[in-house]
């Protein structure tokens, strides 16, 4: 077997095509293609586009053979692997749109993992399921008794009648995909995207954020159902016809040298992951074999999907000098699924670019006044660069006035690849989108000479490892516990002084035993590891401590400052985590 | 065939050095629980299991784990099956 080549003679197209189907047609004329390595390094399948185009067209014909409506809903179970590939092409040619589902399970984690599979086979109100046979029985127990017309695996689909006569793919304005913005889905948002809107999104990818050339080639673990691996790694490099090289999230976690080793063997020149990715990456390196990879292809290291902090991507950089690893090769990103992926890229070729704030001025007066270099106090944020072009950004204030660059506000944009909305979701859909096409990121932020720097999340979505959670979710968990009333927690994240964010829950509780309540704190802890794989803190506070509105809704914000008060103040009580606790004091005295 | 209390012996001791120090590892720990591994703490222990007994761990048997004994029982048939 031999992996698709980096270099070829088909004429590079950037991305100018009306829709995913035209741009794979595109590809499928030149010899590059994608390839999936397993857990040792090893290439285990080659999928070249000429090869994944003519198996997308079979896929098509089977599923329009099942006589649904243009527009349906397949839903994909979007483990790394070439039949992902085939079924989402195959979408596209059978005009049917596809769902990438959440490939991600936790020790202990069967009915949680099932229960979010239901869900969005719900809110999606899918027709057809797919998944690779070792997450069929998941995928089966979640569409029970749901009227699908089909749920299986590849292999079973490919046994369904396919249908003759001419194919009629999606066109432009017809949806292109669903995606689904958070791994946990209490509380689903499937986020719209159109033809038109993902092929704008990566046309400007293509030719102003990774400016691709002919010779490049790209690298991924992110997963599928994620809009970085999605439409950063799986679509982009199609649309610009590069050679992309796999390895499942799984994998990467495990070994995530592996991501080293394969970009030195290929001579890979593009590769995204989140901030906690290179963290992952430089922990597990030792400074006696740091210097065995070939790193000097790397081009492009993108670093998006959460918070940059900029001290893990230096480590990452120091350690890795040895083996030919560029600093200058970063550039930091800001986007997010409701604008297909990408809004901003800082400027290729400078590495991460740094802004210097007077901390304190921030804090206090929302001006993030410039700091000279030599101030102790001052705190150094990263620069996402300009919006892409057809992209316009404002920062607004609590009274949506737009101000001025240095003032942080809520971000908003409005561009050519923002979401149509959410699916089946107007209420949470006109609470984000305006109908003059404003999106309210909910990210706070200011403008430094034109590019974007992000300070916080005005939103409530909570961000640990690169994975998004609603703090709905966490409630819920607690609220579920026999000892906690409904409408008696509330979740928010915080900062802890490392610069990672931290989950915490506070939840009003009645029980005084103290034994109680440990084993209560240790339960909602497990079940909250169980279904979203992270950890929390947990506060039990007397009734009626949580801060509410006028109309009895809690106020997570105001949680949050409640906390942070008492952690300053040392009135806390947290059984166990205690150091986490002392650090945070620590950083709020 | 591999022996169960062997095995566990060697299970244990992969798990130690994740668990948080002075926690007790024993057949009925909780992993999720009791020793709170979060997914890449999960990860690492499957790495380490994968070198020890050089076999291959499928993702679709976590969910269905939750103690050191469940997660033995699973390596314990892994190994019968990957045996030549």
């Amino acid at each position: 077997m031999e992996a698709t080549p980096t270099e070829h003679k088909l004429a590079l197209r950037p991305g100018d095509f009306e829709s995913l189907s035209e741009a794979l047609d595109y590809a499928a004329r030149g010899e590059t293609g994608a390839n999936f390595y397993n857990g040792k390094g090893q290439l285990e399948s080659v999928l070249p586009y000429a090869v994944l185009r003519d198996e997308a067209v079979e896929i098509a014909r089977r599923l329009i053979g099942l006589n649904l409506p243009r527009g349906s809903r397949i839903a994909l179970v979007a483990e790394t692997c070439p039949d992902f590939l085939r079924f989402f092409y195959g979408c596209q040619y059978a005009a049917m749109v596809p769902v990438p589902l959440p490939a991600s399970i936790h020790l202990g984690g069967h009915k949680s993992y099932v229960a979010q599979l239901r869900r969005l086979l719900l809110n999606c109100r899918a027709e057809v399921a797919i998944a690779p046979s070792m997450f069929l029985s998941f995928l089966t127990e979640a569409a029970d008794g749901l009227p699908l017309s089909f749920v299986g695996t590849p292999e079973r689909f490919a046994e369904m009648p396919a249908a003759r006569g001419p194919i009629r793919p999606s066109g432009p304005d017809e949806l292109a995909y669903l995606q689904y913005t958070s791994g946990s889905t209490r509380f689903p948002r499937g986020v719209m995207i159109t033809q038109r809107t993902v092929m704008s999104n990566l046309a400007s990818i293509i030719r102003y954020g990774v400016r691709v050339r002919p010779d490049d080639r790209s690298m991924s673990w992110l997963p599928y159902y994620h809009d970085m691996g999605l439409v950063g790694l799986v679509l982009s490099p199609m649309a610009s016809q590069v050679t992309v090289d796999y390895l499942k999230t799984r994998d990467f976690g495990m070994r995530p040298r592996l991501w080293l080793a394969l970009i030195s063997q290929n001579r890979a020149t593009v590769s995204f992951g989140p901030p906690f990715g290179y963290e992952l990456c430089a922990q597990r390196l030792r400074e006696e074999t740091a210097g065995q990879y070939d790193l000097r292809s790397w081009r492009l290291a993108g670093v998006g999907a959460e918070t940059i902090r900029p001290e893990p991507l230096s480590r990452f950089a120091e350690i890795l000098a040895p083996s030919g690893f560029d600093p200058k090769a970063f550039s930091a990103c800001y986007g997010m699924a409701e604008c297909s992926l990408a809004v901003s890229f800082s400027p290729l070729g400078q590495g991460i670019q740094l802004d210097l704030v007077q901390a304190e001025a921030m804090a206090q007066s929302q001006e993030a006044a410039a700091a000279s270099a030599d101030d102790d106090a001052a705190k150094s944020l990263v620069k996402c660069g300009e919006p892409l072009p057809g992209y316009e950004i404002e920062v607004r204030d609590g009274e949506g006035h737009p101000m001025p660059e240095r003032r942080v506000g809520t971000l908003y944009v409005r561009g050519p690849s923002v979401m149509s909305g959410y699916f089946g979701e107007e209420t949470l859909t006109r609470d984000v989108l305006s109908t003059e096409g404003w999106l309210n990121t909910g990210d706070l932020a200011y403008v430094v000479d034109g590019s974007i720097v992000i300070t916080g999340r005005q939103k409530d979505l909570i961000i640990i490892n690169g994975r998004n959670i609603w703090p709905q979710d966490l409630e819920y968990i607690a609220e579920s516990q026999p000892e906690v009333r409904t409408g008696d927690a509330s979740a928010f994240s915080v900062t802890a002084p490392n610069g990672e964010d931290k989950a915490v829950l506070v939840i009003e509780c009645r029980e005084s035993s103290a034994a109680k309540r440990n084993e209560l704190v240790g339960r909602i802890q497990a079940l909250i590891r169980q279904d979203l794989g992270v950890d929390c803190f947990i506060e039990l506070v007397a009734r009626n401590t949580l801060p509410r509105t006028t109309s009895g809704k809690l106020s997570r914000s105001g949680a949050k400052n409640d906390f942070l008060q008492r952690v300053a103040d040392g009135k806390t009580e947290q059984p166990g985590d205690s150091d986490d606790f002392y650090l945070l004091r620590r950083k709020a005295g | 065939m591999p022996d169960y209390n062997e095995l566990l012996q060697q299970v244990v001791e992969l798990i130690r050095p994740l668990a948080p120090p002075e926690r007790p590892v024993a057949a009925d720990t909780d992993l999720v629980a009791d020793l709170e591994f979060d997914s890449l703490k999960v990860m690492s222990l499957v790495e380490q299991v994968e070198e020890h007994f050089d076999i291959s761990v499928p993702l679709n048997i976590l969910p269905d784990i939750r103690t050191v004994k469940e997660f033995t029982v699973q390596l314990q048939r892994l190994i019968e099956g990957s045996a030549p």
